[in-house]
C-alpha cells in the first residue's frame, strides 16, 4: 500500500494525516493542477456534486449513494470547507483522491476556497485546533489558488441507461436507489432527438464511413476544448451543447467560455472582476443583470441565461452555492439547475442533498459528443446569430438522475448524539 | 431546435412561466409535513401555563415561494418557518408565540435603511469602468433581516364565565410599576424542568457575517425565562443585538416583557474584545457569539411592559388547570 493509499484510508477514517504528508499532497496536486486550464473538460458518464462544507460523514454518505472513486467519476463545485467540523479531512480526502484518481476526480473552486472566507468561517480555526500552526491551512489556500474555476462536461446522453425508457429525461432516486419520481420529455422533444439521430447517422455514413474517430466510441472524439477541435472559435460546438459547471454563476464580463480560459485563476479570489462573479453570483427571477442588494454581487435572469447557453452550445449550467432544500432546483426552463450536496446543512436545516448523474452516449451516433467544428453545418442553423425564435427553443437537455440523500446517520459518526447542558441563559 | 419544457410538461412554454415546482413529491418525504405540524409540537404545562414548542426543518421551496409572495421581499436562505416557541396561559387563553414569518414581516422593506458590505464601494467603482449598464439594485429591502419583533401576543376566548369588558382584556402595556425581570432569582440554579432553543431564520449574508433569529426558553418551578435574540454581524461594518426577554411568574401570573436593542461599529467591537486580552485568532470566534459581543454593544432602545393575569379569573387559583 502506497503512502498515497494509506493516507486516503486515514482520511476515510475522519483523521487528519500528519503535516509533512500533508505538504506533500499539495505539492503533487498543485503540479497537477497547474497543468488544468481554468475550464476543465470532462467526458460523460460523471456525477456532480455541489457544496460540502466540512460535512465529513455526509460526504461519505454522498459516496455511498453515489459509487465509490474510482468507480465513479466525480465532479465537485467547490465550497468544499468552512462551517462543517470536518473541512480538513473532507478537503484532504478529496484532494488525495484527485491526485490518486487524476482523470476520475474533478474539483472546481467554490468562494469558500477563499484566504478571506476561511479565516472568517472555519477552516483557519479547524487547521489551527488540529495542528496547533496555521501552516495546513496556509498549503491547502495555495491549492486553492490552482484549482479550475469551472468545467465543462462532454458526451453526455439524452437518455437514461437501460431499463429506463428513452423518453424519460429526468429522474429522482432516493438513497436507497428507488425511484421517487421521473418525467417526460416533451413529445416534440422527442421527435427532434429521432430528427437529429437520423440526420447525423446520414451524415456520418456519408463523411466518415465507418464514422467519426473510433468507430466504437466516438463519444471520445474531440471534444471542444481540447486543442484543434474548433471550440475556441466558442461558437461551434456540439449540436445538442454540452454543460457548464460552476460554483456560483455567470458574469457581466463573460460572455463565452473562451474568456474564462484567459483569466488569471492563480490568485485569491478577488472581491470584484469576471473571476469573482463566477464564483459568487446567482440566477434570479428577473430580466437581465441586476445588483445584489447588499452592495456587491450580481443577480441575472432567464434571459442571460438562455443568451449565454446558445451562444457557447449550452444545455446546461449545473452549479452549486445556493443552498435548496430539495437538493437540487432547476430554473428558467431548465437551463441551469442549483445542487447542493450538504445533508442537514450546518447540522441543524434538516434540509435534504443531491447529486447530478450525466450518462455516457451509448448511441453510437455520437449527437452529443461530436464537435469537430461542423458538426453543426448541416442543420444551416446561422451559428453566433441569437434568433429570436431560438431563445424560446434551448439546446435539448442531457438527460438528468438527481439521487437524493440525506445526512449520515448520528452512529456513523462516531460520536454520541450531544446531550443538552443546563444553559442558564439569562 | 424545438423545446423542452422541464417535467411536468406544460402545454407550451411561456416567459412568464418561470416559477417551477420542485421536482420532488411527497412520496418520500422524510420529514414531517405541514400538516402534522400539531404532532410535532411539544408542551409543558407548568402551573397555569402551558410552554410549547416546534423544531422542523427548513421550508422546501413551494412554501418559501408562497412566504416570498406574502411578504415582499426574498426570504433568508435557513427558513424555519414551521417553527415555534409559545406561552400560553391556560385559564385565560392569553399567549405570546414566536415564529419566522410575522418577524421577517417586520424587517424594513423598502430599502431606506439599507446596509451596504464592506467592499461595496470598492466594488461598485471598480465596476463603473466595466458595467456602467448595470446600476439597478434588484428589489432593495433591509437583506440584514433586522427585525424589531416581540413575538405575537393573542388572546384566545376566555372562560364565558369571566365575562370580561373588552377594554380589560388582558395585554402587554407598558410598566409603569416599575417592574423589571428579576435577574437574581434567574441566576438561582433551579431545577430546568422544560428548554429548549429553536431557530426561526438564519441567513448568511451571502457570507458577509450573519443574521439569525432564534427563540430559547427554560421552565423552571416557580418562573420561567424566553429570550427571542436577533444576532446580527455584518463583517467589517456593523454588530446587531435585538434582544425579547418574557418572563413568567408562576406564582403571581405576572408577564414581563422587556425588548432591548444594541448595537456598534464593527471595529469598535473588535477592538473592545482585543482590549479584553483576546488573542486574534480568538477575536474571529468570539465575533460569531452573541453571548461574547452583546456586552460590547450599546444600547440603543429599550422597553419595558406587563400584565398580569391573574385578576382575570377570579375563583379560579392556580392549580385549576
Amino acid at each position: 500500500m502506497s503512502d498515497l493509499d494509506k493516507a486516503i484510508e486515514t482520511l476515510r477514517n475522519c483523521r487528519p494525516i500528519p503535516e509533512a504528508q500533508v505538504r506533500e499532497i499539495c505539492h503533487k496536486a498543485r503540479e497537477l493542477l497547474i497543468e488544468d486550464g481554468n475550464v476543465v473538460t470532462v467526458s460523460a458518464p460523471v456525477t456532480i456534486c455541489g457544496d460540502i462544507h466540512g460535512q465529513f460523514h455526509d460526504l461519505m454518505e454522498l459516496f455511498r449513494v453515489g459509487g465509490q472513486v474510482p468507480d465513479t467519476n466525480y465532479l465537485f463545485m467547490g465550497d468544499f470547507v468552512d462551517r462543517g467540523f470536518y473541512s480538513l479531512e473532507s478537503f484532504l480526502l478529496l484532494l488525495c483522491l484527485k491526485v490518486r484518481y487524476p482523470d476520475r476526480m474533478t474539483l472546481i473552486r467554490g468562494n469558500h476556497e477563499s484566504r478571506q472566507i476561511t479565516t472568517v468561517y472555519g477552516f483557519y480555526d479547524e487547521c489551527l485546533r488540529k495542528y496547533g500552526s496555521a501552516n495546513v491551512w496556509r498549503y491547502c489556500c495555495d491549492i486553492f489558488d490552482y484549482l479550475a474555476l469551472g468545467a465543462i462536461v462532454l458526451g453526455a446522453s439524452y437518455t437514461l441507461p437501460p431499463p429506463a425508457s428513452p423518453d424519460i429525461e429526468l429522474e429522482v432516486r432516493n438513497a436507497n436507489n428507488s425511484i421517487m419520481s421521473n418525467f417526460q420529455r416533451h413529445p416534440n422533444s422527442i421527435n427532434k432527438i429521432k430528427e437529429q439521430d437520423q440526420s447525423r447517422q446520414d451524415e456520418m455514413m456519408a463523411t466518415n464511413g465507418a464514422g467519426e474517430g473510433s468507430g466504437s466510441s466516438p463519444g471520445k472524439t474531440g471534444p471542444p476544448g481540447s486543442g484543434a477541435s474548433g471550440y475556441s472559435s466558442g461558437s461551434v460546438g456540439n449540436p445538442a451543447g454540452a454543460v457548464l459547471c460552476v460554483h456560483g454563476g455567470l458574469s457581466p464580463l463573460i460572455d463565452t467560455v473562451d474568456k474564462i480560459r484567459l483569466l488569471d485563476r492563480k490568485q485569491e479570489v478577488p472581491h470584484e472582476g469576471a473571476m469573482c462573479d463566477l464564483l459568487w453570483s446567482d440566477p434570479d427571477e428577473i430580466d437581465g443583470w441586476g445588483l445584489s442588494p447588499r452592495g456587491a454581487g450580481f443577480l441575472f435572469g432567464a434571459d442571460i441565461v438562455k443568451v449565454f447557453n446558445h451562444r457557447n452550445d449550452l444545455s446546461l449550467i449545473a452549479r452549486a452555492h445556493q443552498l435548496v432544500m430539495e437538493g437540487f432546483k432547476e430554473m428558467f426552463d431548465a437551463s441551469i439547475v442549483t445542487v447542493w450536496s450538504a445533508p442537514n446543512y450546518c447540522y441543524r436545516c434538516g434540509n435534504v442533498a443531491a447529486i447530478l448523474e450525466l450518462f455516457e452516449d451509448n448511441s453510437g451516433l455520437g449527437i452529443l459528443s461530436r464537435s469537430n467544428g461542423d458538426a453543426n453545418r448541416s442543420d444551416g442553423g446561422p451559428r453566433g446569430v441569437l434568433m429570436e425564435n431560438e431563445l424560446a427553443a434551448p439546446h435539448l437537455g442531457p438527460a438528468r438522475r438527481y439521487r437524493v440523500f440525506q445526512a449520515a446517520p448520528q452512529d456513523s459518526r462516531g460520536m454520541p448524539a450531544k446531550k443538552p447542558v443546563a444553559d442558564y441563559f439569562l | 431546435m424545438s423545446f423542452s419544457p422541464p417535467p411536468p410538461p406544460p402545454p407550451a412554454s411561456s416567459s412568464s412561466g418561470q416559477r417551477k415546482t420542485n421536482h420532488v413529491t411527497a412520496n418520500d418525504e422524510p420529514f414531517p409535513s405541514p400538516s402534522s405540524l400539531s404532532s410535532a409540537t411539544v408542551s409543558h404545562t407548568q402551573s397555569n401555563f402551558r410552554i410549547s414548542y416546534r423544531k422542523l426543518p427548513i421550508l422546501k421551496a413551494a412554501p418559501i415561494e408562497a412566504m416570498s409572495t406574502r411578504l415582499g421581499i426574498p426570504i433568508p436562505e435557513m427558513i424555519f418557518g414551521d417553527n415555534l416557541a409559545s406561552i400560553t396561559h391556560l385559564p385565560t387563553g392569553w399567549s405570546i408565540s414566536f415564529t419566522a414569518e410575522p418577524a421577517l414581516d417586520q424587517v424594513d422593506k423598502t430599502g431606506s435603511n439599507m446596509l451596504r458590505v464592506a467592499y461595496a464601494k470598492e466594488w461598485s467603482s471598480s465596476r463603473e469602468k466595466t458595467s456602467a449598464g448595470i446600476s439597478e439594485v434588484v428589489k432593495p429591502y433591509d437583506w440584514s433581516y433586522t427585525t424589531a419583533y416581540k413575538g405575537d401576543e393573542t388572546i384566545a376566548i376566555l372562560p364565558t364565565s369571566t365575562n370580561i369588558p373588552q377594554e380589560q382584556i388582558p395585554t402587554l402595556q407598558p410598566s409603569t410599576s416599575g417592574a423589571q425581570i428579576p435577574l437574581p432569582l434567574l441566576q438561582r440554579r433551579d431545577p430546568i424542568l422544560f428548554a429548549q432553543e429553536v431557530v426561526l431564520y438564519e441567513s448568511e449574508l451571502d457570507d458577509n457575517g450573519i443574521s439569525i433569529l432564534s427563540v430559547k426558553f427554560r421552565v423552571m418551578p416557580k418562573r420561567m425565562l424566553l429570550l427571542s435574540r436577533l444576532f446580527m454581524r455584518l463583517d467589517n461594518v456593523l454588530v446587531r443585538v435585538r434582544d425579547t426577554r418574557v418572563y413568567v411568574d408562576f406564582e403571581t401570573d405576572q408577564v414581563i416583557r422587556e425588548y432591548t436593542a444594541r448595537e456598534e461599529d464593527f471595529e469598535k467591537v473588535r477592538q473592545g474584545l482585543v482590549m479584553q486580552g483576546m488573542p486574534p485568532a480568538e477575536v474571529t470566534v468570539a465575533l460569531r457569539d452573541a453571548n461574547q459581543v452583546v456586552g460590547l454593544l450599546k444600547v440603543v432602545e429599550q422597553t419595558v411592559e406587563e400584565v398580569s393575569l391573574k385578576n382575570y379569573f377570579s375563583g379560579r387559583n392556580s392549580d385549576g388547570r
